[in-house]
């Protein structure tokens, strides 16, 4: 439904460059990437409001990449909303429709109808999203572009507008490209996700793949892994193609065995706090691989959950606990414990 | 900065304020003291100065039409970057303001006077250039057309393009939404410039003098009775001018005020 081949564009002196993916119909991709990472003008170049310099963008199979885009059948939201402040409430919504119908529709759909009588400028930047979301969905469009489009709700709002985004896109199988920092669209709503750095894409992945296997150290960092190690790498077992292997990562006087594809020499090991187990003493029967004893160096509490820094091999390593458990096994600034990590937890990239 | 230092510096920078304010309100004042009264006496037995009111206007008005006509789509593609050359045909459009508008007058003349080919086809279709209202038009729109333009492209340079972006996705063509958005969004900016442009061609002697003597326009009358009655015989007519000058020029204040207090500076 979305195809880009090898598309590179110019925004100033930034731009895309060489990017590459698919997204089929009634899919919902979501756009990941540090601010200035292109996300914005990877929507706009698919939208047509950016030109392409090199490759190609096809939207339904067609090739559009010289289409204007009001001739795309695309919705554009941006965060800012850019409601036109000469017109009012239903005069936004209903700028694009064909049908007044489906515009009271769409506005009875997601609240706007209880804004119609209030101008634009009175309105919240939250109250401003919904109504540029409602006009842009008024033009029944297949493929629907958001860029942080709903960021300025209070988080029961914007349940319901995702909800009701969600619902309205099965629906009508809605082609949905979304630009978000909150990772939770990602789990939620995400069924391919991509991560841009300096307007390159870096992975395109199932959300799940994309937190649990980064393709770089940075593409860990952003998405919020708590242990990056940078070390070598050495393959301990043949594996053909991109078959996973055992892999020995060593940084100073740390070794982990991991689990992965990796052609050996420097890399990173990525390791989420979640995975990491911590125990008082080494278990005697366990199947994980990596059992490092240390000793913690600090506790911070976070509501339920507990992060616990744990100094071992000369490196600090975060491990995510409940607090319940960090109480239970008193865990204090000083004590000795042994973080265990399955080798299939150890991401080498 | 000490407090002294800083009062000084508080001191300093009123003093200079007020010593410019008075360089250009003493002029101008003493002027609509001592000639505003008969100006205004005038209006009503003076049939000439009412003559070079009217044309002044009407001149001053269709030249204002022109540049509003042809000069707002060249300020929308200068204001988004998509005139070829654009640096260029900036310098270009600023040339008339900074060259003597008797030099502007006499340029027009090489252009359009009777001996040249240009002149020579406008006469042919009964449109003479030198001596006529359209020469005082055209001379008028030389040197007062790039102010309206340069304020239009900052008017709509304002405007985000992502306003017409998104009406773009909503099914607008290029030029529909630079109608149906950036337009309303700047009308008050474009208005401002058509304005400040009107009064700065009604206000225009030097081009118009050089290709006009006759007609003649209010300021060319100011002058014209000047040389023949002296400081008596002008002061009148000048005053009338600066009072009507005020006019435009209070409206665009008003339209600036109004501007901010409706859109509170664009989204928020």
């Amino acid at each position: 439904m979305i195809e880009l081949r090898g598309v590179s564009t110019l925004a100033g002196s930034f731009g895309l460059d060489d990017v590459s993916f698919h997204l089929p119909r009634g899919a919902w991709g979501i756009v990941l990437g540090p601010a200035g990472a292109g996300k914005t003008t990877l929507l706009e170049t698919i939208a047509g409001v950016r030109q392409v310099r090199r490759g190609t963008v096809r939207l339904r199979g067609d090739d559009v990449t010289t289409t204007p885009p009001e001739r795309r059948g695309v919705g554009m939201v941006y965060q800012h909303a850019f409601l036109f402040p000469h017109l009012g409430v239903a005069d936004n919504v209903r700028y694009g429709a064909r049908d007044d119908a489906y515009a009271a529709e769409i506005s009875l759909r997601f609240g706007v109808d209880a804004l119609h009588g209030r101008p634009v400028a009175a309105l919240s930047g939250g109250e401003r999203q919904v109504v540029a979301l409602a006009r842009a969905l008024a033009t029944r469009p297949d493929v629907l572009f958001l860029d942080e489009a709903y960021s300025a709700l209070d988080a029961r709002r914007r349940m319901r507008v995702r909800h009701e985004l969600r619902t309205l896109q099965r629906e009508q199988q809605i082609t949905v490209l979304q630009v978000t920092h909150d990772f939770a669209d990602a789990d939620i709503l995400g069924d391919l996700a991509l991560l841009l750095e300096g307007g390159r894409l870096v992975q395109a992945a199932a959300p799940e793949l994309l937190f649990r296997h980064p393709a770089t150290a940075a593409a860990a960092e952003f998405l919020g892994a708590e242990n990056i190690f940078a070390g070598s790498v050495r393959v301990q077992s043949l594996a053909e193609g991109d078959e996973p292997a055992t892999l020995l990562f060593e940084a100073g006087e740390l070794a982990l065995a991991a689990v992965g594809v990796h052609p050996g020499g420097t890399g990173h090991a990525v390791i989420r706090g979640e995975d990491v187990t911590l125990s008082r003493e080494r278990p005697a029967h366990g199947s994980a691989r990596n059992a490092l004893a240390g000793r913690v160096v600090e506790v911070r509490i976070h509501g339920v959950l507990a992060e616990v820094s744990v100094e071992v091999a000369g490196v600090v390593l975060i491990a995510v606990v409940t607090a319940g458990a960090a109480r239970e096994l008193e865990l204090v600034a000083g004590a000795s414990v042994v973080a265990t990590v399955k080798a299939t937890a150890v991401h080498v990239c | 900065m000490t407090r002294r230092a800083h009062r000084a510096a508080t001191a300093g920078a009123v003093g200079g304020s007020l010593v410019l304010l008075a360089l250009l309100v003493l002029p101008v004042g003493a002027l609509v003291l001592r000639g505003g009264g008969a100006g205004v006496r005038l209006l009503g037995s003076d049939e000439a100065l009412r003559a070079a009111l009217a044309l002044t206007a009407a001149c001053a008005t269709a030249a204002t039409l022109a540049a509003v006509l042809l000069g707002t789509p060249l300020a929308y593609l200068l204001a988004r970057d998509r005139m070829p050359a654009g640096p260029i045909v900036s310098a270009l459009l600023d040339l008339p303001l900074v060259i003597p508008h008797p030099v502007a007058g006499i340029a027009l003349l090489l252009a359009f006077g009777s001996a040249t080919p240009a002149g020579a086809a406008l006469a042919r279709l009964g449109l003479a250039v030198v001596g006529s209202p359209l020469g005082i038009t055209l001379a008028m729109l030389f040197v007062a057309a790039p102010l309206y333009v340069s304020g239009a492209r900052e008017a709509i340079a304002r405007v985000d393009p992502r306003y017409e972006s998104v009406a773009r996705t909503l099914g607008d063509s290029a030029w529909r939404a630079s109608w149906r958005v950036t337009r309303p969004l700047a009308a008050r900016g474009l208005t401002a410039s058509a304005v400040m442009m009107w009064a700065r061609a009604a206000s225009e002697f030097g081009a118009i003098v050089i290709l006009t003597y006759n007609p003649k326009v209010a300021s060319v009358l100011s002058y014209d009775r000047f040389t023949a009655f002296g400081l008596s015989g002008a002061l009148p007519v000048a005053a009338v001018l600066v009072l009507l000058a005020l006019v435009p020029l209070v409206a665009l204040r008003s339209l600036r005020g109004d501007e901010q207090a409706e859109w509170g500076g664009g989204q928020r």
